[in-house]
């Protein structure tokens, strides 16, 4: 009895599991639907842009700028015990546009955007103003959802480009100016040693995560619970999902592009 | 011609529509009726595709309500929602003109503008409300500016959700009037859910009570006084005591 309950209970998760699975990704393929068809609706787009992408700016920077100064001190720190300081421009320049650049923007990016966009689109939902746009011929998908993915998944790439920037002159700065490099080998070191698909696949990572984050945004902002609770539970959930997202698309990018 | 053939919906175990049956006829007011939460939003909003129905039928001139056929129908179609749902991150002259800023309507901006404030001035609202958002509005008013959306390019159809809740008795009379000149003048046909009696006169050719999912009564308004049914008797002189309980 016991048994068949438990079983009845694994069963019942399971199903629930897989249908959130099923319309979270029957809601993807229809926001890059929307984002392809017309009517396209351009200042929203730009709206979007301007929210998601260059108000992120400030966020991103201090997150790279910190991250790449520490980074430095790290790799000196580690480097020192095999007589290999002078690998820190190079270590710290691939390891912020291959991983620290896209995963830390993209989790700030979330925190800041799939937050703003689930609770705007949440506060809609429960105020009835997606109903209204639906009785005024416009589809929410293509009125709300596509600017936002779209502006997402074009703009956190080029955050990472210039959270990349940032962070290397971050280490630029630590490792000038406290470990004593020399200022233009430092530079040499860094430019000399990067490769092409470094940077290309770190901005792949930006684009697919800022795709993620918006989709999530909109996903729990049109799925909102009533009333103010139901808005907090929809942002809260939506923040998390991005994180985890963000992670989990990163390892498999990893894998998809280095593995040998 | 709106036609509901036995609409059934749950949300979750709550049984709200029991199997609703109701005609509408084109160019004709139809007001609905009914103590709050028996389901009365969740009526029209069904007539919409805005909730699905669990069972029954929408039929539109005899036509059942496809995606396509829907499409056409919101064409020409236009809602005052129950709080009003104005786009708060546009200013109300925007509300008001949203069709004619995008989509099929679309036209130049300055004409659009002038719409919107003829559209306002019908609704008591002066031309300095335009540039305003809607959060700087009270209740009241946001109530009229979604009206003033809803009627903003002469739909043929038209649902109004409590448009007289929360205005004083004078603005009240106002949209009254305002809502028949439309039905009348215009040949719209017209949904009008509300509890103020006066409005009901006002307004409708046909009223009809919901009550435990079901239209209780339906009927040309000069029979609503006659109507011999005790849940409408209670409700239409708003008596504590009856068939429908007070506490719900
Ligand atoms: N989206 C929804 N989810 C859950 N319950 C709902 C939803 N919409 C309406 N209800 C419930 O259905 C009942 C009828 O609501 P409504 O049609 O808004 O009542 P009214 O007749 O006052 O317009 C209410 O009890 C309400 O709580
Ligand atoms: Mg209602």
């Amino acid at each position: 009895m016991a048994v068949a309950r438990t079983l009845g209970g694994i069963g019942r998760v399971t199903l629930g599991s897989m249908a959130s699975i099923g319309r979270a990704a029957l809601f993807m393929i229809r926001a890059v639907a929307a984002i392809f068809t017309p009517p396209f609706y351009v200042r929203e787009f730009w709206h979007a842009l301007l929210t998601i992408g260059y108000f992120s700016l400030p966020v991103v920077g201090l997150t790279a700028l910190f991250t790449g100064a520490a980074l430095a001190l790290q790799i000196y720190a580690g480097g020192s015990r095999f007589q290999a300081e002078s690998v820190v421009p190079s270590i710290v320049a691939i390891g912020m546009v291959r991983e620290l650049g896209p995963v830390l923007g993209g989790l700030m990016v979330a925190a800041r955007v799939a937050s703003s966009v689930a609770a705007e689109i949440g506060t809609m939902k429960v105020t009835e103003q997606i109903d209204a746009l639906v009785t005024l011929s416009t589809d929410p998908m293509r009125y709300l959802t596509a600017p936002r993915v779209l502006a997402a998944t074009l703009t956190v790439p080029v955050l990472v480009a210039v959270g990349d920037i940032i962070g290397i002159f971050g280490g630029y700065l630590v490792g000038t100016g406290k470990l004593g490099f020399n200022a233009s080998t430092y530079l040499q070191n860094t430019v000399t040693y990067l490769e092409f698909w470094d940077v290309g696949s770190g901005l792949v990572k930006g684009a697919v995560f800022g795709f993620l984050i918006a989709l999530t945004g909109c996903y729990y902002g049109m799925n909102s619970g009533r009333g103010a609770q139901g808005v907090g539970r929809a942002t809260k959930s939506a923040v998390v999902a991005a994180s985890v997202l963000i992670l989990a698309a990163n390892y498999v990018l990893t894998e998809v592009f280095f593995a040998a | 011609m709106i036609e509901l053939t036995d609409i059934h919906k749950s949300f979750g175990s709550k049984h709200v529509l029991r199997g609703v049956n109701l005609t509408v006829p084109t160019g004709t007011s139809t007001v609905i009726i009914g103590g709050s939460g028996t389901g009365k939003s969740v009526t029209l909003k069904c007539i919409l595709g805005l909730v699905t129905p669990d069972q029954g039928e929408v039929r539109i001139n005899g036509a059942p309500m496809t995606d396509d056929g829907r499409e056409a129908f919101l064409e020409r179609f236009g809602m005052l929602f129950q709080g009003a749902a104005l786009f708060d991150s546009l200013p109300i002259w925007q509300n008001v003109a949203f069709r004619l800023l995008r989509g099929n309507l679309k036209r130049p901006k300055a004409e659009a503008r002038e719409i919107a404030i003829e559209k306002l001035r019908r609704v008591g609202l002066t031309p300095d409300v335009a540039n305003l958002f809607p959060a700087e509005l009270s209740g009241g008013m946001q109530k009229r500016v979604g009206l003033a959306r809803a009627i903003a390019t002469d739909p043929q159809v038209i649902f109004f959700d409590e448009p007289t809740t929360g205005l004083d008795p004078i603005m009240a009379g106002v949209i009254n009037d305002l809502i028949r000149e439309i039905v009348t003048e215009m040949g719209a046909t017209a949904m009008t859910i509300t509890h103020d009696m006066s409005s009901v006169r006002a307004i409708s050719d046909n009223v009809a009570m919901l009550h435990e999912g079901v239209i209780k009564w339906t009927g040309p308004i000069a029979d609503l006084d006659q109507s011999g049914d005790p849940y409408v008797d209670q409700f239409i002189h708003g008596r504590a005591t009856g068939p429908i309980a007070a506490v719900r």
